[in-house]
C-alpha cells in the first residue's frame, strides 16, 4: 500500500513539474524583464552624443524613460482603450445575433461556416492585415472611398476600429456560440409553446441561462482588441510621427493625436531604441491581459483562444 | 383546434440571420480579396517560383519542431491543469496563459530581454548554440506562445475525459503511469490529434514576436507570415498576396483536418 502511495507520489510530482515548467518559465519571461525599465548608463550616454530627443532627453533618462510625464503614454493608452471598448460594443452587438443564429438555426453548410471562423483564429494577423488593406485600398471599395471623400485606412476612427474588429469578432463568437449552445433549447420551446413570442423567449430564457458565458466572451473580445498587433500594424501604422496639422480639432479635444495603438507603440519604441519605454508599455499589456484571463479563469469561460 | 403559436417577435430570427448572412459574406470577401486582386495566372505565376516553396519548407519543418516541443511539455502540463486540483489554480493557469493573452509583438519584447541573461547565455556560452537572430530564435518565439496554447488545448482535450475509467483502472490495480498511458492516452487520441494540428497552425503562423526579437534574413528565419511583412515593406504585392494565399489555405486545411478529425478544440 505504502509502496502505492510513493508511486502516485511520483507520478504526481512528474506531472506537476511540466505544469510547473511552464509556470516558472512564464514568470520569468515577465519578471526578469523588470530590470529593462531601468535607463542604462549606455542609452544616456548615446542620447547624449546623437542629441536626439533635444528638450526631452530628461524625461528620456529617468526610469523607463520617464513615461508618466510623456503626453505620448496616456494619449496612446486613451486611443486604444476607447477604441478596443467601441470595437467591443460592435462586436457585441452583431455577435451575440450572429452566434444565437449559429447555435440555433439549421444552417446549410454550417461546417464551412465554423471553419471559416476556426480558421481567422490560426490565421497569421499578416495576411488578416494584408487581407484588409487589399479590401479597402483597391476596387469597389477604393472607388466608393473617392466617391465620399474619407479613408477606412491609416484613419484612427473607422480604421482602427476595423482591424481591431475582425480577430476580436472571432474570438466573441465562439465564446457566445459556446454559450448557446450550453443552454438547453428545450427551455426556449417550452416558452414557446406557453406562448411568447421568439424574441421574448430569448430575452427571458435563453439569455439570462447564458448570460456568464456571453460576460466572458465580451471578456474575450476585450482582450483579444486589446492583443491586436499586425492587422493595426498594416491597416492603420504609426501616427506618432505626423505633423499636428494632420489631427482634426475633436481628436486633438479627446486628446488621441500623434498617439499609437499600444501594442504597436511598444515595438515603435524598441525599433527607436527607447527600449525602457517600450517595456513600459509593454507592462501595461501585460497587466490588462493577465487580469483579464485571470477573470475568465474565475467565470470559467467556455470558448477558443488565439 | 389549432395551437396558435405566436407570430409577434418574428423579426428576432430575421434580424439574427440578417446579421449572420452578411457578416459572413464580408469575412469571405475579406478572405478572397487576395485571389480578386491577383488573379489567376499570376497565382500561378508566384506558386511556380522556388523561392515561395524555401519558404513554405521553413515554415513547416519550425512549426513541425516547434510543435513537437510544446506536445512534450504540453500533454503532461495540460494533463496536470486538467485533473490536479492545488491552492492558486486560477492564478496559476493564468500565468501559464499570458504569453498567449498579451500581444505577441510584447511577447517578443520580452524574448528579446532574456536571451541574454542565465539559462541562454550559459547556452551560447558552453555550447556555442546562440538563440537570436537565427532559425533558433524562430524556434524559441514559435515554443513560447505554442507551449502555452498547447497546455490550454490538451487540458479541454483531458476534461472531456470522465474521470471515471481512471478510477476504476486504478482501483484494479494500475499504477497511475500504466493508467495514463494506456487509459486516458487512447481515450484522448483524438483530441490529442486535433489539438496537435491546431497547435502546428498557430506555430505557422507566430510572426509578431519575431519581428521584435529575431529579424528576418532572407533564407534563413524569413517565415511566411513575416516574408509578408518583409516584401510588403518592399512594395512586392505579387509576393505578398501570393504568400497570403498559401497561408489561408495552411489555415482553412488545418482547421478542416482538424474537424475531420473530430476535434471540439475548444479551450476553456
Amino acid at each position: 500500500m505504502s509502496g502505492n502511495k510513493a508511486n502516485r507520489k511520483a507520478f504526481k510530482a512528474l506531472f506537476y513539474s511540466f505544469a510547473g515548467f511552464l509556470f516558472l518559465y512564464s514568470l520569468y519571461l515577465f519578471l526578469s524583464n523588470l530590470d529593462q525599465l531601468f535607463v542604462t548608463e549606455a542609452a544616456v550616454k548615446t542620447r547624449e552624443i546623437t542629441d536626439v530627443w533635444g528638450d526631452d532627453r530628461e524625461i528620456m533618462n529617468q526610469f523607463a524613460g520617464g513615461f508618466w510625464k510623456d503626453p505620448y503614454f496616456w494619449k496612446s493608452l486613451n486611443l486604444t482603450v476607447v477604441t478596443t471598448l467601441i470595437t467591443t460594443l460592435i462586436a457585441s452587438i452583431v455577435g451575440i445575433p450572429t452566434a444565437y443564429a449559429l447555435s440555433r438555426f439549421r444552417i446549410k453548410a454550417k461546417s464551412i461556416v465554423e471553419i471559416l471562423f476556426s480558421s481567422l483564429i490560426v490565421m497569421p494577423g499578416s495576411v488578416i492585415g494584408i487581407c484588409l488593406i487589399i479590401m479597402f485600398n483597391y476596387g469597389p471599395l477604393w472607388d466608393l472611398q473617392n466617391a465620399l471623400g474619407f479613408r477606412f485606412a491609416h484613419s484612427l476612427f473607422p480604421g482602427m476600429v476595423i482591424a481591431s474588429l475582425v480577430l476580436s469578432f472571432a474570438l466573441g463568437l465562439s465564446a457566445w456560440k459556446a454559450a448557446f449552445d450550453s443552454v438547453n433549447p428545450r427551455f426556449e420551446q417550452v416558452a414557446r409553446s406557453l406562448g411568447s413570442s421568439r424574441w421574448r423567449a430569448f430575452r427571458t430564457v435563453t439569455f439570462p441561462l447564458a448570460k456568464s458565458g456571453i460576460i466572458a466572451g465580451i471578456i474575450l473580445a476585450w482582450t483579444r482588441a486589446m492583443a491586436e498587433f499586425s492587422a493595426v500594424l498594416f491597416f492603420c501604422g504609426t501616427f506618432m510621427e505626423l505633423p499636428s496639422s494632420r489631427f482634426s480639432e475633436f481628436t486633438k479635444f479627446i486628446q488621441m493625436d500623434q498617439a499609437d495603438w499600444v501594442s504597436v507603440a511598444v515595438w515603435a519604441q524598441v525599433e527607436f531604441g527607447n527600449i525602457e519605454y517600450g517595456f513600459a508599455l509593454a507592462f501595461v499589456l501585460v497587466l490588462i491581459g493577465g487580469i483579464s484571463v485571470y477573470i475568465m479563469h474565475r467565470i470559467g469561460a467556455k470558448g477558443y483562444i488565439w | 383546434m389549432k395551437l396558435a403559436v405566436t407570430t409577434r417577435g418574428r423579426w428576432w430570427p430575421a434580424l439574427c440571420g440578417t446579421i449572420t448572412v452578411s457578416i459572413l459574406a464580408s469575412y469571405l470577401l475579406l478572405i478572397a480579396s487576395n485571389w480578386i486582386y491577383l488573379g489567376w495566372s499570376d497565382t500561378v505565376y508566384f506558386f511556380s517560383k522556388t523561392r515561395m516553396w524555401e519558404r513554405f519548407w521553413l515554415t513547416v519543418w519550425t512549426s513541425t519542431v516547434s510543435t513537437f516541443f510544446s506536445l512534450l511539455i504540453g500533454i503532461p502540463a495540460g494533463y496536470a491543469l486538467s485533473r490536479f486540483r492545488f491552492p492558486l489554480r486560477h492564478f496559476v493557469a493564468s500565468v501559464i496563459d499570458l504569453p498567449i493573452v498579451v500581444s505577441p509583438a510584447v511577447v517578443g519584447a520580452f524574448l528579446f530581454g532574456i536571451t541574454t541573461r542565465f539559462p541562454f547565455d550559459w547556452i551560447s556560452e558552453h555550447y556555442g548554440l546562440y538563440i537570436g537572430r537565427n532559425v533558433y530564435g524562430v524556434l524559441l518565439v514559435q515554443f513560447t506562445v505554442t507551449a502555452a496554447f498547447c497546455a490550454r488545448l490538451m487540458k479541454a482535450s483531458f476534461d472531456m475525459i470522465p474521470v471515471r475509467f481512471e478510477s476504476v483502472s486504478r482501483s484494479l490495480g494500475a499504477s497511475p503511469l500504466r493508467t495514463f498511458f494506456k487509459v486516458v492516452l487512447p481515450m484522448a487520441k483524438n483530441g490529442i490529434i486535433a489539438s496537435m494540428i491546431v497547435v502546428w497552425a498557430r506555430a505557422a503562423a507566430e510572426w509578431e514576436g519575431l519581428m521584435l526579437f529575431v529579424g528576418a534574413t532572407e533564407g534563413k528565419t524569413d517565415i511566411m507570415p513575416f516574408a509578408i511583412y518583409l516584401d510588403w515593406n518592399s512594395g512586392m504585392m505579387g509576393w505578398v498576396t501570393s504568400m497570403s494565399i498559401v497561408c489561408i489555405l495552411m489555415a482553412v486545411s488545418a482547421i478542416s483536418a482538424m474537424r475531420i478529425i473530430g476535434g471540439k478544440s475548444n479551450v476553456w
